[in-house]
């Protein structure tokens, strides 16, 4: 029961909303980014 | 009635507990020394109940408690990361998320209920600071430096991996982060897995087998799997790291670029492995100096602190500080997970308007790290008598004098005194002590006392006056937490001998101090400073007068797998299992050939797990 819920979760519920964020922005920010001179996030 | 606030850190490695009292230290200790399993990661209710004891108080008494990383903050990235790994990510999905979802999530709650369940008293609010705040306030409060720039790097707590702070007298600003999943612990882990050993504990042993290989994949590394910008920041290239979606740390691309599939735990170790430690350390050194760099021009200091996991890397430490980039670096000797819960306690004591006692003595606020508890003598002679085993008890010049004369004589001396050390390392209170001039006594320690073989050698321990006598070192190192190379005339001359390769180089002698030189000359040294420890000063102080050598070899007291002892009781067991010579408990002499056989039912050693 518990397991067909979280296969739904992900399945039905996580995976459209992960592969809709990462055409928008991928969230991790994964790639490089050659001209830029940081990475550092200011705070 | 003293302000107290009592941090906490768990769930996830090195459980530990930290009591602070007007913005010192107290106590502190890691629930392992308790529960006797390593690096055990459960609610610290031993350790909790042993900081309350050592200050006389009830939860009553304590102001805040506070939780060592932020649980909603690390949800969300938990969350997050598994939308990002979509749709591969299954697996592990089904097996964290419940979790996360009944208490995870809110684990400042669970700590409340665990520690009502204590019955110590009622439990004050219980609030969170930010992993990477824990670890910063860890580097910096207790630290002698009325102002300093502050490094933390560590694998991730909630998304930050590597933070920037600049810290001023009782006030941390944060300037600069690099967030999950880009992570130089996690790098380093991902090559200790494929390495064969343990994440999150044998990282130690990878950068013990880095002077082995020569650094031919540091190219491959900088090409391939980290993008690293002139001030030390980086990304790594998630194509070839399976964290995201697994619950390995590498996976098929990784074994491509480094010509097949990972070590097995039990495999040997080749060729290939020693250059991978070699490399991955390479790029490790030049982030995290590139990293002080940074710190350097941003906050203008000249002093830099260091914690978070990656600052347990001695070698870079070593680096670092032979580079000059400051005049001086200190780091937290909890610079893991455990360090966390001291940290967290300090950075609300702080908020709360406590004050750095110890700056402008010129010393750290960590009173050597002895954090922990104490066995008095009439504890340790009740437990002797108790047990029926024979003792002296020499006057205290007595004691020194007899066990240095052991030492001399090439015995294997079990040194258990004071205070339990707070963090990973065995600093003169709970250690295994040798003659470190003696060729065969990284082999005889290690096989006989420890149960393994191993390709590291042991750390020396010196007298801070004596250090630079016999080391490449610049400042002081009291916590074992820097690397340096043995002095050039304490070296021995002449060519390499031939047909030695592999781990059988560690066999070769170096130097005067061959049971802690390493394959390339360099050691990891604690400096003993009088008003830290003055009993393990005045030991070494005595075998130096005895034998002009003013350094003993170091190592903790327990054998491979096992925490370090705790108890006496613990302590004695450790001494009969094992060829140690002689224990010096407290006050106490136990000598190995005056024992009585020693008993028990089944086979120890297939109760301690392999390491
Ligand atoms: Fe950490």
């Amino acid at each position: 029961m518990r397991r067909a819920a979280l296969f739904l979760l992900y399945y039905l519920v996580l995976t459209p909303v992960g592969l809709l964020c990462r055409t928008v922005r991928d969230p991790l920010h994964r790639g490089v980014r050659p001209r830029a001179s940081s990475y550092l996030v200011r705070r | 009635m003293p302000d107290l606030v009592l941090g906490i850190s768990c769930y996830y490695h090195d459980s530990a507990a930290a009591l602070v009292e007007d913005g010192a230290p107290r106590a502190a200790a890691q629930e392992e020394r308790f529960s006797r399993r390593r690096h055990d990661p459960s609610f610290p209710a031993q350790a909790v109940q042993y900081c309350l004891q050592e200050s006389g108080a009830k939860l009553d008494d304590v102001s805040a408690v506070v939780y060592y990383e932020d649980p909603g903050l690390k949800f969300g990235r938990v969350l997050t990361t598994f939308a990002a790994a979509v749709p591969y990510g299954f697996a592990p999905f089904r097996e964290a998320l419940p979790d996360w979802l009944a208490w995870k999530r809110r684990a400042n709650d669970t700590v409340r209920d665990e520690l009502a369940g204590l019955g110590l008293g009622q439990v004050p609010p219980v609030v969170c600071r930010r992993h990477h705040a824990s670890h910063a306030a860890s580097a910096f409060f207790p630290s002698p430096y009325e102002s300093a720039a502050v490094l933390c790097i560590d694998g991730v707590g909630e998304w930050a991996t590597t933070t920037l702070w600049h810290g001023r007298r009782s006030n941390l600003r944060q300037l600069a982060e690099i967030r999950f999943p880009h992570s130089l612990g996690l790098l380093y882990s991902a090559f200790t897995y494929f390495c064969g050993f343990k994440v999150d504990s044998g990282e130690y042993k990878l950068m013990g087998l880095a002077p082995y290989g020569r650094p031919r994949f540091a190219e491959v590394i900088r090409r391939k799997l980290i993008h690293i910008k002139p001030d030390g920041s980086f990304r790594l290239n998630m194509r070839y790291f399976a964290y995201l979606h697994d619950h390995v740390m590498t996976g098929r691309r990784f074994e491509t670029l480094f010509g097949g599939p990972r070590r097995s735990p039990e495999g040997p170790l080749t060729e290939r492995e020693f250059d991978l430690a070699a490399s991955v350390q390479q790029v490790t050194e030049e982030i995290v100096i590139r990293l002080a760099r940074t710190a350097r021009s941003l906050t203008g200091e000249r002093r830099l602190c260091l914690a978070g996991g990656v600052a347990l890397n001695c070698v870079a430490n070593g680096k670092l500080a032979d580079r000059k980039i400051f005049d001086e670096i200190w780091v937290q000797p909890a610079a893991g997970d455990a360090g966390g819960a001291l940290g967290a306690a300090l950075s609300v004591a702080m908020e709360r308007g406590a004050s750095r006692a110890h700056l402008g003595t010129g010393r750290d606020g960590m009173a050597g790290a002895l954090l922990g508890p104490a066995y008095n003598d009439a504890a340790i002679r009740a437990y002797l008598d108790e047990h029926g085993l024979p003792y002296s008890r020499p006057e205290p010049d007595a004691l020194i004098r007899e066990a240095v004369a052991a030492l001399d004589g090439g015995k294997v001396v079990g040194w258990f005194q004071g205070r339990m050390e707070f963090g990973p390392r065995a600093l003169g209170n709970r250690s295994i002590l040798g003659d470190p001039r003696d060729s065969a006594m990284q082999s005889t320690m290690n096989l006989k006392i420890k149960f393994r073989e191993s390709f590291r050698p042991f750390a020396p321990s010196v007298l801070a006056p004596d250090a630079r006598d016999y080391f490449r070192l610049n400042q002081d190192s009291p916590y074992m937490l820097l690397v340096a190379d043995i002095a050039p005339d304490k070296r021995l001359a002449g060519p390499q001998p031939e047909g030695i390769s592999g781990l059988d180089l560690l066999k070769v002698q170096r130097s005067l101090l061959p049971a802690v030189t390493h394959v390339d000359g360099s050691a990891r040294i604690q400096t003993v400073a009088e008003e830290d420890n003055p009993l393990y000063y005045r030991l070494l102080a005595a075998f130096k007068e005895r034998t002009g050598c003013p350094v003993l070899v170091n190592t903790s007291f327990n054998v491979r797998g096992e925490p370090i002892v705790n108890t006496p009781a613990e302590a004695v067991t450790c001494f009969m299992r094992t060829d140690i010579d002689m224990l010096v408990l407290g006050g106490f002499i136990l000598r190995k050939e005056e024992q009585p056989a020693w008993r028990e039912g089944g086979d120890w050693r297939s109760d301690i797990p392999l390491d």
